[in-house]
């Protein structure tokens, strides 16, 4: 075989694997297409139920009662700013990209995670899978959910859960793997069932590790769904995406200080709730 | 015969000629000492396997505080863990209430762990996330009672121990004494016949751990429970046990009453340990007393002790008489009579 048509081969078979896929698939992709599309609708639309003083003083309470009143009130006021940039239907956009896919990574990645803690054969297998995900520039997800699903927040939504995914299973892996040797002998001694074990000593322990993995998938959440604007998510990401190609400056700094706001407002939400949780 | 019934029917816990050997080749080493007797030292040069305990036979009765000391390294922590099978023994039986338990199915297994032998930790082990009430009813929690009923037998094993104000409080909140108070209020609240005691007082200072010595043996005596108490500290073992096992390299070297292990040293090992122990509340009247013939004086003038009088009482009644003797009493009759130079040789010897 002559090595120089090699690679042309290679990229005609995968482009040839994916035409397959979405010609043969389409009904799926248009399912799985209307799944993710409506659940993002909805998230928006309950978010949008309230006026933005309505979010911003829920956030704000919640701020004071899990960090402190400084935080409370600071956390009020940023997201105020954010809809007197004119952002605020852009800013709930991003919000419900984010809480959409990072519920549906954690829905996969803590339970994968436990399995992963007790299976090593399986955690052997998970470990180069999520280390290749993790080391590819994110933004190569967008590529093949774009042929698949089209413009739109669903592709967006599967490019994000990818990248978001990755830090909930290792952290919860890692929490299942961390009881103390000491508190397992004590469960055998008072004779708990497997299920117990698991409930009462094993869970409780790895609580604080799986809370970390949360606020790590919520972290990469954002990273990707700025990113995601170029696809067409909606919300900031596609608002800066916008802006950079109109070279739009101001506009794109607002969207951007946007997004700070959210994402240092949901972090210390979820680092504080995580720390509560400990007792 | 009769008799012989009785006895075995009050054995709690027995072990018969238990081996523990660790180590990838631990099977064909188990067979060389089945088929050819062979030594620990043979086990680790021929298998390179670790002989955790070597042939150990003891029994616990019913009510009996039975301690095993020994060093680090002796054994005596996988001995107390083959009684409730949280390590499976290389050999040997283990009967607990009569039953083997290598013959257990999990479920009973569990069961027997839950409902017959209680254990308490060197590391305490308590719940961080859960309250001093919650961690005293985990193992009732575990056997499914009830949120009320539990609450209440916890309350009462924590009234116990004398923790009846920190049920609402934290693990963290209390002192290394207070935790592990709450270690024997947990063990308590599940009523098992059985306590394992894992070296629990062993990380304490030493007023605490002498009080709750004290306190533990008051305690399992009052409630009729047996136990076997885990420590590398003699004294503490001849405070608190009715029997004490000495354990060196995972033999069981010498089995006895605390005034035996003293008194009559199995070997230099014991020898060595014993030698610094005081001997005034060990020694009796009966072991260091001459018989009456020796005494050249007039017994009846004498102060009269019972057999069981300790070294301490002995001098006690010297110091306040003016002879030099101690009649020993028994049913009225005088036994024998213990001089001044008895007492001497019975606190130096």
């Amino acid at each position: 075989m002559d090595m120089s048509t090699l690679p042309d081969t290679f990229d005609s078979a995968i482009d040839d694997a994916l035409s397959w896929i979405s010609d043969n698939g389409e009904g799926l992709f248009d399912f799985i297409r209307a799944i993710l599309e409506g659940t993002y609708d909805g998230v928006l639309w309950l978010l949008q139920l309230l006026p933005f003083y309505g979010i911003a003083a829920i956030a704000a309470v919640f701020g004071w009662r899990l960090v402190g009143l400084r935080f409370g009130i600071a956390a009020g006021v940023a997201l105020v700013v954010c809809a007197l940039m004119g952002l605020w239907g852009e800013t709930m956009g991003t919000l419900a990209l984010v809480v959409t896919a990072t519920v549906l990574a954690l829905a996969a990645g803590i339970p994968l995670g436990i399995a992963a803690g007790f299976l090593t054969t399986l955690d052997r297998i998970l470990q180069p899978v999520l280390d290749l995900i993790q080391t590819l520039p994110p933004y190569i997800y967008l590529l093949p959910a774009i042929a698949l699903m089209g413009f739109g927040p669903a592709t967006a939504l599967i490019a994000t859960v990818i990248v978001a995914m990755p830090p909930a299973i290792r952290l919860t892996a890692l929490g299942m793997r961390m009881t103390p040797r000491e508190f397992i002998e004590l469960g055998q001694a008072s004779g708990l069932t497997g299920w117990q074990m698991f409930s009462k000593i094993r869970l409780p322990f790895a609580l604080p590790s799986i809370m970390a993995g949360i606020n790590q998938s919520l972290m990469m959440a954002f990273g990707m769904v700025v990113i995601a604007g170029i696809v067409g998510s909606g919300g900031l990401g596609e608002t800066i995406y916008g802006s950079v190609r109109t070279l739009d400056i101001a506009t794109s700094i607002n969207a951007a200080i946007a997004i700070v706001i959210l994402t240092m407002v949901l972090d210390r939400l979820t680092q504080s709730a995580g720390k509560g949780g400990k007792a | 015969m009769n008799i012989a019934h009785k006895d075995v029917s009050e054995i709690l816990v027995d072990c018969r000629s238990v081996w523990k050997i660790f180590g990838t080749r631990a099977a064909a080493a188990i067979e060389a000492v089945e088929t050819r007797g062979l030594s620990k030292k043979d086990i680790l040069k021929e298998f390179n396997c670790v002989v955790g305990v070597s042939d150990a036979n003891l029994q616990v009765r019913r009510g009996e505080i039975f301690c095993i000391m020994g060093l680090s390294g002796s054994g005596k922590s996988t001995l107390i863990r083959l009684l409730n099978r949280l390590i499976e023994p290389s050999l040997g039986t283990v009967m607990v209430k009569g039953k083997d338990v290598a013959s257990l199915d999990a479920a009973a297994l569990r069961d027997m762990r839950a409902r017959n032998i209680g254990m308490v930790f060197q590391s305490v082990a308590l719940l961080p996330y859960r309250t001093v009430l919650e961690n005293a009813a985990f193992g009732l929690e575990v056997r499914g009672v009830a949120k009320d009923e539990r609450n209440k037998v916890a309350r009462a094993a924590l009234d116990k121990v004398g923790l009846s104000d920190w049920t609402e409080r934290y693990p963290s909140e209390l002192s290394g004494g207070m935790q592990q108070r709450v270690g024997l209020a947990r063990a308590l609240a599940a009523d098992p016949e059985i306590i394992l005691m894992d070296e629990p007082f062993s990380a304490l200072d030493p007023l605490i751990r002498r009080q709750l010595q004290d306190e533990f043996r008051q305690l399992t005596k009052s409630l009729g429970k047996s136990a076997v108490f885990i420590t590398h500290d003699l004294e503490e073992a001849i405070r608190i046990g009715d029997r004490i096992a000495i354990m060196k390299d995972g033999v069981i070297v010498q089995i006895g009453n605390a005034e035996e292990i003293v008194t009559k040293p199995a070997d230099d090992y014991v020898a060595d340990f014993v030698a610094g122990i005081s001997r005034i509340h060990l020694v009796k009247a009966h072991s260091i007393m001459q018989p009456v013939a020796a005494y050249r004086g007039d017994i009846n003038a004498l102060p009269r002790a019972a057999p069981e009088a300790d070294i301490s009482a002995l001098i006690e009644l010297t110091m306040q008489s003016e002879h030099d003797a101690i009649a020993v009493v028994d049913n009225g009759a005088v036994i024998g009579v213990v001089t001044t130079r008895d007492l001497l040789r019975g606190v130096a010897a």
